[in-house]
């Protein structure tokens, strides 16, 4: 019960915003909604945070929620980085406030949806639901060429969902499971023959490349993000959306072992790929944005590295990854806003010298920038290290390259914070405001503890990835038990 | 309840007979208060007698529909609880789940579009006493249609609607596009009639039988031989009545006929006449393909339908990309989805009829809240509904933008929209029965028609609203209830489908082919 109201809860708020008239009510109602998703999140540790209803009997789907997984850990992250960025967004954004906040909430809601649905059609639905939310910010709030980002984003997207909406509907029928719930699915799924399960599994990777993203299905993902409201609240929005990974972690992997061995070298190579590409387009270019957008393009290549893997370590690694990246990639996005606060660019011509002014901005911005170059101790080292861990045991050619991308990510942050706050200063700007402290806050804290602690959260990872495992190893005498009935009855039919 | 034994016989006849009697009472009132109304408007005595008089007619009309409504639920109570489906004269009138599934769709669609009309015709100058009539002898038609039990009750059906469409069609006396559009659609249909006796009669020439259980039963009778004449025949049937529902290469007359004809008609033929004549596809190509059986024959047929919808598919989106007026775009999008249902009929069995059936009740929904926001946008002189005409409805009238915009995202399978459940069913049952190439290809094509459904929605909320654009009228209350329908009937079945569903599934035995 306690998951379905972290699904229905932001719901509510949002058409709430939408619809109350009181401006004053707006920024309460919405920091309660993100608060009180937050808790409920917090709460939905074991029995209550299970939910299994009967939605469409003939079609065998379930309203089948669980938060006590890995995708309780997102949920939770996803609305921890939301408050935040609500209460950055209640202050920031001029025009229709509510409405923006509405459609962060109605985001919140979505990704809820996403993270705990553990019935692929229901999962479909919230995964196609939450494009709304996105597409609306850039339409409602956007700068001047958004239309042209909007079509690019819509095509690339439903193009992806179309295409997992023909894989979801092959792997009920065609394995012949009673149902689409994750263990009615589990329980057949990967017994499908090899060939079957590569071309379901191809449908899967191709929306869940397109979301992850990477290369080449990432040209939406800079333009979407240079086109965002310039207080970068929706970028973050779009951040927590990045839920590719967590797709091919919680259904495309397990459902399909046989699919996903089969794929896996194409998987690696191009998350290698994209891991460097991202890395060395984003020092070739000169705004804040766009930088930023291409650095965690990197992330989400070396994401699909560690899943790609196939290994244990790698699929944790990457789990635990794609959650610190909400925090310091969506950190980064709030701190994006409030640069453009202050010089009203985006373009790295604009800064320099920050830190002589704005010291306490400046350090607050290092401790974020140095968890997104995965320096130990913040969030995204132990993800990081164990998706290159994992990725070497499998495949060190990746790997290679992979670390090589991390190398590059690490001096171009390096050279971003000195860009933006160091060398000649041209003119004094005002440090952190309170609002902008409350913002860092949970995010200072969120960056730490994923960096310091973050065994509670990977042994969850891990024992959903082990079960998975475990899954695949089973399937392979199956598949090969499947293989040599059919090669003697074939040699029967010879004789 | 019993009823004498003839009468028993006839029950499923009572939803369409009920209609016919309407219409004859509709007409009758109409004549006989057309002088009234004209006497009244000349001296300029009691306009609201006149209007009042004439808003009479619709209401007659929506009593009919309802009544039938009523009937058609009692039966199909009646069958579920005897666990027999009802069958009158001998077979050649049924009232299986098919039947059923099929009345409810076509008289929600039929008492849709007669609110949307009476709230319009009027204002358009549309309003003579002949309109409602036709539209339930129509509606009769297309009940007929789907409950036929033999070719030539079928065919009776087919041409009893299609005869007060081709009048419906041309309702607009002093304008070209209209004439055109009837005269066209009576030209293709009278010829698609043609195509469809031919086959009727190469099928009696196979199998000796017109009915759909004899000719299955026939052609499973060891040596039958004329398994050539029967594909032929087959063939035929396809191609008339694909002219019907609009699969490519016989869609042409299409675009142009939805176009031309009174837009509240249009919203009539898009829903109404495509469900009844899916209905009737249904039974011919399950029985056909049944009959043919497997074996390289058998493969025709199954093979030629895959190819129209194919076609239909890639011409019906393309086409909607390219247009620029509204009315036009829909008219496109029609053929497009049915090229979706047509995914339905080719799975065929169960899973195939449940499927089309919903995706057409989604489809009537939809399509009705849709031709409901353009009408009230729309000229008086049924013109107008160029996309620029959209511009700026999202500040201008949020509420009729949202309507719009729901309508557009569930045409496009948006979850959690009714459509999205529709597209789910039919890409299932498709691939179940082994059509996964072609669910692939519909998909793709699903990706094209995102895009000109999203150019609507980005109008509205995007683009700035001209400085001398048309003031938009108040929504009558009519139109207003279509709309509230419409928009709350698609988010309903999308999130609760199942009740449908059941409903469906839960009626007993499917016969004649299924």
């Amino acid at each position: 019960m306690i998951a379905a109201l972290m699904v229905l809860l932001p719901l509510a708020v949002a058409v709430a915003l939408a619809l109350a008239p009181k401006p004053a009510v707006h920024r309460p109602l919405a920091m309660f909604g993100v608060v009180a998703t937050l808790v409920l999140g917090l709460l939905a540790v074991d029995g209550g945070g299970r939910l299994e209803v009967p939605w469409i009997a003939s079609l065998g789907t379930w309203i089948a929620l669980d938060a006590t997984g890995a995708g309780g850990v997102l949920a939770r992250v996803a609305a921890a980085v939301l408050l935040p960025t609500v209460l950055w967004a209640g202050a920031r954004v001029e025009s229709r406030p509510h409405l923006f906040l509405a459609w962060l909430l109605a985001t919140l809601a979505g990704l809820s949806g996403i993270f705990l649905a553990r019935d692929l059609v229901l999962f479909y639905v919230f995964w196609e639901l939450t494009l709304l939310p996105g597409l609306a910010l850039l339409a409602g709030w956007g700068l001047t060429h958004r239309r042209a980002a909007m079509v690019k984003y819509l095509l690339y997207a439903v193009a992806g969902s179309f295409a997992m909406l023909i894989a979801v509907l092959a792997v009920g029928p065609l394995s012949g499971a009673a149902g689409y719930r994750f263990d009615q699915l589990l329980a057949a799924a990967p017994l499908l023959d090899p060939l079957t399960q590569t071309w379901i599994f191809a449908g899967f990777a191709f929306a869940f490349a397109v979301k992850l993203p990477i290369f080449p299905l990432h040209a939406w993902l800079v333009d979407v993000h240079e086109q965002n409201h310039a207080s970068g609240a929706a970028d973050v929005a779009g951040t927590l959306y990045k839920v590719g990974g967590f797709g091919l972690f919680a259904w495309a992997i397990p459902l399909l072992p046989a699919g996903a061995t089969a794929l896996a070298p194409l998987g690696l190579a191009l998350g290698a790929f994209t891991a460097v590409y991202g890395a060395l387009i984003a020092t070739r270019h000169a705004h804040l944005k766009r930088i930023l957008a291409y650095a965690s393009l990197s992330h989400m290549g070396v994401v699909a590295v560690g899943l790609f893997s196939l290994h244990l370590a790698g699929k944790t690694g990457s789990m635990a990854l794609l959650a610190a990246q909400m925090v310091t990639t969506g950190g980064l996005f709030l701190v994006s806003g409030m640069l453009h606060d202050r010089r009203g660019s985006f373009e790295l011509d604009a800064f320099g010298g920050l830190a002589r002014s704005a010291p306490a901005l400046a350090a607050a911005t290092l401790v974020v920038l140095f968890a997104s170059i995965g320096v130990p101790g913040l969030a995204n080292f132990p993800g990081e290290f164990l998706a290159l861990l994992g990725a070497y045991q499998a495949a060190p050619a990746a790997a290679v390259l992979a670390l090589l991308a991390v190398v590059a990510a690490g001096a171009l942050g390096v050279n971003l914070y000195q860009r933006l706050f160091q060398g000649e200063g041209r003119e004094r700007v005002r440090d952190v405001t309170p609002l902008e402290v409350a913002v860092f806050a949970p995010i200072l804290a969120l960056t730490l503890w994923l960096g310091v602690a973050p065994a509670a959260n990977l042994t969850t990872f891990e024992r959903e990835a082990a079960a998975a495992q475990t899954v695949t190893a089973e399937a392979a005498p199956v598949v090969a038990e499947i293989a040599a009935a059919v090669g003697v009855l074939a040699a029967g039919g010879v004789r | 309840m019993s009823l004498p034994p003839i009468i028993g016989d006839l029950t499923p006849l009572v939803p369409a007979v009920t209609l016919v009697a309407f219409a004859a009472i509709t007409l009758l009132f109409g004549v006989f208060t057309r002088e009234r109304v004209a006497l009244n408007e000349r001296a300029a005595l009691n306009e609201r007698a006149a209007l009042s008089e004439r808003a009479a007619l619709g209401g007659l009309a929506l009593t009919g529909v309802a009544a039938a409504l009523v009937f058609a639920f009692y039966l199909w109570l009646e069958s579920n609880a005897s666990g027999v489906a009802a069958a009158a004269l001998g077979g050649a009138y049924l009232g299986d789940a098919l039947a059923s599934a099929f009345t409810f769709v076509i008289l929600l669609g039929s008492a849709l579009a007669i609110l949307l009309a009476d709230g319009h015709l009027a204002r358009l100058e549309l309003d003579h006493p002949e309109f409602h009539p036709l539209l339930l002898l129509a509606t009769a038609g297309g009940l007929v249609l789907v409950s036929a039990g033999d070719l030539v009750t079928l065919l009776l059906g087919l041409e009893i609607m299609s005869l007060a469409v081709y009048a419906l069609a041309a309702w607009r006396e002093r304008s070209r596009a209209s004439e055109e559009a009837g005269m066209k659609y009576f030209l293709l249909g009278a010829f698609a009639s043609a195509v469809l006796v031919y086959g009727i009669a190469l099928t009696y020439g196979a199998t000796g039988r017109f009915d759909f259980a004899g000719i299955a039963a026939a052609a499973a009778t060891p040596g039958f031989a004329a398994n050539g004449l029967l594909l032929l025949g087959a063939v035929f049937l396809l191609v008339g009545l694909g002219f019907k529902v609009a699969f490519a290469p016989f869609h042409q007359w299409a675009p142009d006929v939805y176009t031309g004809a009174p837009t509240p008609v249009t919203a009539f033929m898009s829903v109404v006449v495509k469900t009844a004549a899916f209905g009737a596809l249904l039974r011919v190509t399950g029985t056909l393909v049944e009959a043919l059986g497997p074996g390289p024959i058998g493969e025709v047929l199954p093979a030629a339908l895959a190819v129209l919808i194919g076609l239909t598919l890639v011409v019906g989106n393309t086409g909607a990309l390219l247009q620029s007026g509204v009315k036009r775009m829909l008219a496109y999008s029609a053929v497009a989805h049915a090229g979706y249902v047509g995914l339905a009929v080719l799975a065929g069995g169960e899973a195939g009829v449940r499927a089309a059936a919903f995706y057409l009740l989604a489809y009537t929904l939809t399509s009705l809240a849709a031709f409901a926001v353009l009408l009230s946008l729309m000229d008086d002189d049924d013109g107008g509904d160029r996309l620029e005409r959209l511009a700026g409805l999202g500040r201008r009238r949020p509420w009729l933008a949202a309507a719009l915009s729901v309508a557009m995202l569930s045409l496009a399978g948006f979850p959690p929209f009714a459509g999205f459940i529709g597209k789910v069913l039919v890409f299932q049952a498709a691939i179940a029965a082994g059509h996964a190439a072609l669910a692939v290809l519909a998909i793709a094509t699903s990706v094209v028609a995102v895009v000109f459904y999203a150019r609507v929605v980005t109008t509205m909320y995007l683009r700035e609203p001209d400085a001398h654009s048309a003031p938009i009228r108040p929504v009558g209350r009519r139109t207003a209830v279509v709309l509230a329908i419409g928009v709350v009937g698609t988010l309903a079945f999308g999130l609760f489908p199942g009740g449908w569903l059941e409903l469906v599934a839960g009626a007993p035995a499917w016969i004649a082919g299924f």
